[in-house]
C-alpha cells in the first residue's frame, strides 16, 4: 500500500525505536557480556586475559550465596505455581456462582494495583515477631503456632511466598477467567444431563481444553519469579542471613553492595540464560499455536 | 510469531468469542451448593482484604495502642499523627521531610516518562502496522525479545549512559529509563491494535493527500482513544509502583516514593514505628488503589495486555 514517495517517512520515524533497542537493549547486553569475561572491580576494565576468561563464572559456581539463589529461586517457582491453583479454583467458582462475580473480583485483584514494597511492608508487619499475628493468635491460647516466618531462615522464604500469592492470585484468575468463559457452554449441559459429577468434569474436561491458558500461566509466573526484587527488599533485605537471596537481589548486591562489577555481569548474564530457557518454550508454543490455528482455517 | 502479546491472545481473543448465548439462570433460589461456593469465596475474599485492613487500623493508632498487641483492634482513640509524621517528617536516608518529596518525585518522573513512553512507540508501532517497511517482522522479534529481558542485563550499560547524558541521579534519568524499559512492550501493543485497522482506510487516505504524519494526526490518532486509555492506567500504575529503576537511578534527589518507603521500613536502628510504616504504605498505595477502583476493567486490560512485561 506504501507509495514510492512515502517510503521515507515511516523509515525516519522508526528510527528513534531503532536507535533504543540497538543501543538500550543489544548494545547493553553485548557490553555485558564482555565485561562478565573481565576483571572490573568498581569501574569497567576492558581488558581481556584470555587464559582464564571464565574466571568470574568460576567464581560464581562456587559461591554459596549464589547457589542459595539458585536453590531460592526453585522453591519461589514452585511456591509461587499454588497462585495459578488458587487462581484457578477462584476463578471456576466465580464463573459457576454468577452472583457478586464483580466484587469477587475487585477483592482477589486489588493487590495487583499496589506496589510490591507496599506489599511487603504490610506482610512484614503481619509477620512480625512481637506484635503481629503470631502474637494475636498466641493470645487466644494457641502458643504453640509460629508465624514469625520471616525470622528464621528456614521459614523466610515461605513468608516471601505467602506474600507473592496474595498479590498474584488476582492476575491469573483474571486469566483463567478468561479461559473459562471462552469454553463452549453446551458442555455444562451436556455433563448435567450425562450426570458427570462436576470434580471429574473440571479434570477431565475443562483443564485439558484449557491447556494453552495454564501454559501461559506458568511462563509468565517463571518469568515474573526470575524479576523478583522488589518484594525481597521489602520483606528481608536478602536475610535473615543471606537466606532469602534470589539471583536478582543477588546480582544487584554484587553491582551495587560489592562494586563488583565483573562479577555482577556474569551473574546478570546467567540471569539471561535462565530467563532465554523459560522463554524458547514460549516462542514454540506460540509458533505452533500460530499454525494450528492457520491449519484449522484451511 | 513475533505479533502476539500472548497473554492478550489467552484474554483479549477469548473475551470476545464469550458474546455467544449463555444458557440462563437456571433457578433464583439459592441452592447447598451455591452457599457452600459463597462461603468458601468470602473466606478468600477476607484473606485478599485481612492485609489491607490491617495496614488501615494501624496506622490510625498510636504506639502506644500498637504495643498491646492486639493486631486487629480497631483505633482505640483515631489519631491522623502517623499519616501526619508519615507526609511530613519521616525520613528516608538522611532527609527528613517526609514522603511528600517522594510523592512529588514520583509525580515529576511519572508525566515526562509517561509521554516519551507513549508517543515514542505509538508512533513506531503505527509504522509498523500500517506502512511497508521491509524489515518491520524482524524488528518486531527483536522488540518481543526485548520485552522479556531482565533488567540487570542492561542495568550497568544504563547507569553508564545516563551519566554520560548528566541524567543519573535524577528524575529525569528515572524518567528516560522507564521510557527505554517500556517501549518494546508498548509498541507491540500498539502494534496489534493499529494492524486491525481495514486496508482500505488506509489505501483511501494515502490516496488523498496522505502524508505519514498527517495520516497518524488526522486518522489514526482519532481512533485511538480506547488503547490509549488502556496503556496510560497501565503505565501510570507500573511507573509508580516501580522500585528497582527508581532506586537504582534516582540517586540522592530523584528518589520516587516507594524509595522512601522502602527505605522506611526497611530501617534497622532505634524504635520502629509502624503506624507512621503502614500510613506511609498507604501513601505510597492510594495513587494506583484510586485508579484501580474508579477504572478497575481497564487496569485488567492494561496488565493482562501488558503481561509479558511480567
Amino acid at each position: 500500500m506504501a507509495l514510492r514517495w512515502s517510503r521515507i517517512a515511516p523509515q525516519l520515524a522508526l528510527t528513534p525505536a531503532l536507535a533504543v533497542t540497538a543501543v538500550a537493549f543489544v548494545g547493553s547486553i553485548g557490553w555485558t557480556i564482555y565485561l562478565s569475561f573481565t576483571r572490573s572491580r568498581r569501574l569497567p576494565e576492558y581488558t581481556i586475559d584470555w587464559s582464564e576468561w571464565g574466571r568470574q563464572y568460576q567464581r560464581l559456581f562456587n559461591d554459596a550465596a549464589w547457589e542459595i539463589s539458585l536453590r531460592n529461586l526453585i522453591v519461589l517457582g514452585l511456591g509461587s505455581a499454588l497462585a495459578i491453583v488458587f487462581g484457578f479454583i477462584l476463578a471456576a467458582m466465580i464463573e459457576r456462582e454468577k452472583r457478586g462475580e464483580s466484587f469477587f473480583r475487585t477483592v482477589f485483584l486489588y493487590p495487583l494495583a499496589v506496589s510490591l514494597i507496599v506489599t511487603g511492608a504490610a506482610w512484614r508487619w503481619m509477620f512480625n515477631p512481637e506484635l503481629g499475628i503470631e502474637n494475636v493468635l498466641h493470645q487466644m491460647g494457641l502458643t504453640f503456632v509460629n508465624f514469625s516466618w520471616l525470622a528464621s531462615a528456614e521459614t523466610a522464604m515461605w513468608g516471601i511466598i505467602l506474600a507473592s500469592v496474595w498479590q498474584s492470585s488476582g492476575f491469573y484468575m483474571a486469566l483463567m477467567l478468561a479461559g473459562l468463559k471462552s469454553i463452549n457452554s453446551e458442555i455444562w449441559s451436556a455433563a448435567k444431563l450425562d450426570g458427570v459429577p462436576i470434580w471429574r468434569l473440571y479434570i477431565e474436561i475443562i483443564i485439558p481444553m484449557m491447556k494453552f491458558t495454564f501454559i501461559t500461566c506458568a511462563i509468565l509466573l517463571s518469568l515474573g519469579v526470575i524479576k523478583a526484587y522488589d518484594v525481597i527488599v521489602a520483606m528481608t533485605l536478602g536475610g535473615p542471613g543471606q537466606s532469602t537471596y534470589v539471583p536478582a537481589y543477588f546480582t544487584i548486591q554484587a553491582l551495587s553492595a560489592s562494586g563488583n562489577l565483573g562479577y555482577a555481569s556474569a551473574a546478570a548474564v546467567m540471569m539471561l540464560v535462565i530467563t532465554a530457557i523459560v522463554f524458547l518454550p514460549l516462542v514454540l508454543l506460540t509458533a505452533w499455536q500460530q499454525r494450528r490455528r492457520a491449519e484449522s482455517v484451511r | 510469531m513475533s505479533d502476539l502479546t500472548i497473554a492478550q491472545k489467552a484474554v483479549g481473543g477469548e473475551i470476545a468469542v464469550r458474546s455467544a448465548p449463555y444458557f440462563p439462570r437456571r433457578r433464583k433460589r439459592i441452592t447447598g451448593r451455591s452457599i457452600a461456593v459463597l462461603v468458601f469465596l468470602t473466606i478468600c475474599a477476607l484473606f485478599f482484604a485481612v492485609p489491607l485492613y490491617v495496614v488501615v487500623v494501624t496506622s490510625f493508632k498510636t504506639m502506644d495502642q500498637i504495643r498491646e498487641g492486639a493486631m486487629f483492634a480497631p483505633p482505640g482513640p483515631w489519631t491522623l499523627e502517623a499519616w501526619d509524621y508519615a507526609w511530613n517528617r519521616a525520613c528516608s536516608g538522611i532527609n527528613c521531610n517526609g514522603l511528600k518529596v517522594g510523592f512529588w518525585n514520583s509525580v515529576a518522573i511519572l508525566i515526562p516518562s509517561l509521554i516519551l513512553s507513549i508517543s515514542l512507540s505509538m508512533v513506531t508501532g503505527y509504522a509498523l502496522a500500517l506502512w511497508n517497511v521491509r524489515w518491520a517482522g524482524t524488528f518486531l522479534f527483536l522488540l518481543f525479545i526485548c520485552a522479556f529481558v531482565p533488567f540487570q542485563i542492561i542495568m550497568f550499560p544504563l547507569i553508564s549512559m545516563t551519566s554520560t547524558l548528566k541524567v543519573y541521579g535524577s528524575v529525569w534519568g528515572v524518567a528516560i529509563v522507564h521510557a527505554v524499559l517500556a517501549m518494546p512492550v508498548l509498541v507491540l501493543i500498539f502494534r496489534n491494535y493499529y494492524k486491525d485497522i481495514p486496508q482500505e482506510i488506509m489505501s483511501a487516505a494515502i490516496m488523498d493527500s496522505g502524508s505519514f504524519w498527517r495520516i497518524f494526526l488526522e486518522i489514526i490518532l482519532p481512533m485511538s482513544g480506547n488503547i490509549l486509555i488502556v496503556i496510560l492506567i497501565l503505565q501510570i500504575t507500573s511507573i509508580w509502583n516501580d522500585y528497582l529503576i527508581g532506586v537504582t537511578f534516582g540517586g540522592f534527589n530523584g528518589q520516587p516514593m516507594t524509595v522512601n518507603l522502602a527505605n522506611l521500613i526497611t530501617i534497622s536502628t532505634g524504635t520502629v514505628a509502624y503506624n507512621q510504616n503502614m500510613a506511609a504504605a498507604l501513601l505510597t498505595a492510594i495513587p494506583p488503589l484510586v485508579i484501580y477502583f474508579l477504572v478497575g476493567k481497564l487496569f485488567v486490560q492494561g496488565i493482562t495486555a501488558g503481561a509479558i512485561k511480567g
